[in-house]
């Protein structure tokens, strides 16, 4: 399957992927290492905690986007990286069990300045659960590779 | 150690912490799961890349700094968690062996209208490595309890 580039992502394209099952075992994972506050890792803590249970770290979230996003559009693509992330707000708390699915839709594409062989790609992500609940929502950039003009590049 | 709430929260408190050392294993293992992208994972590929070599995740170097700012900053004051950030960007690329500080400052602090027993921090979180390079800035949010429900 051929790659695809900066032109495969016009304004307004939108794409819905992703499946991915939020296991208890790895939110206490993901959070001993990176975010060890007692709602993420002590189930009898978060129990009694105002969230009611154990929850995803955020960042363990935006990190399963990150995933979703690698296998379902970055994998066979010429992207070069991600400059950085515009906003991000955690709407809801994520919970073991729930299912992630993304909406992405580029919001705007320009080429780079000054290297005409590339261009950055504005996107807005919706992280929802199996029941349409959003959960996550992101705006970010990537840099892709243009297409080779007369194919000689 | 004595707990912050909103009122204790000075504009321009300035915190600079951690010291985290990154290694290779770390980045793969991390990339592998959530950011398996040639540049992340394989030495051999990465050294073709732009990057000249294997470099870490952009989300695993904010999770490392989030792990900084629990174990450093987060653990100190009433919180009550946050509703996202902005404007995070990645300056420049984390490599093996670098090792990560973390300088915190308050931008700004405002109490909430409709529920005036808390309030918003707004700071700004920088990540440096040890020649002193800035790898990651973000601006922060954070709910904090208040004391009381007036200054």
């Amino acid at each position: 399957m051929e790659k695809q580039h900066w032109e495969d992502f016009p304004v307004g394209r939108v794409d819905d992927f992703g499946n991915r099952l939020v296991t208890e075992e790895e939110i206490i994972e993901f959070a001993t290492e990176f975010d060890p506050q007692p709602f993420h890792i002590d189930k009898e803590a978060a129990a009694e905690h105002f969230f009611g249970g154990i929850i995803a770290s955020g960042w363990h979230t935006g990190s399963m986007l990150m995933r979703m996003l690698v296998d379902e559009m970055l994998i066979n693509s010429t992207s070069m990286g991600s400059p950085g992330v515009d906003e991000l707000r955690w709407k809801a708390p994520v919970r073991p069990g729930e299912i992630l699915s993304v909406r992405s839709e580029v919001i705007s594409a320009t080429v780079h300045k000054y290297k005409s062989d590339r261009g950055f790609t504005k996107f807005s992500y919706v992280v929802s659960n199996e029941k349409g609940k959003v959960k996550l929502t992101m705006t970010s950039t990537i840099l892709f590779l243009k297409k080779a003009v007369g194919g000689s590049q | 150690m004595t707990t912050e709430y909103f009122e204790d929260i000075q504009i321009g408190a300035v915190r600079e912490f951690g010291s985290k050392i990154v290694s290779k294993k770390e980045i793969i293992e991390f990339a592998t799961k959530f950011d398996p992208q040639s540049f992340h994972i394989d030495e051999v590929e990465a050294a073709d890349s732009i990057y000249g070599g294997i470099i870490a995740s952009g989300w695993h170097t904010a999770s490392m700094t989030m792990r900084m700012m629990v174990d450093h900053m987060v653990s100190s004051r009433a919180g009550l968690g946050s509703p996202g950030w902005n404007n995070l960007r990645w300056y420049k690329p984390v490599r093996p062996g670098d090792t990560l500080r973390v300088r915190s400052e308050v931008i700004n602090k405002k109490r909430s209208v409709s529920r005036p027993t808390m309030g918003t921090i707004f700071g700004t979180i920088q990540v440096f490595n040890q020649d002193a390079e800035m790898v990651m800035s973000f601006e922060s949010l954070g709910m904090v309890l208040a004391k009381t429900t007036d200054e």
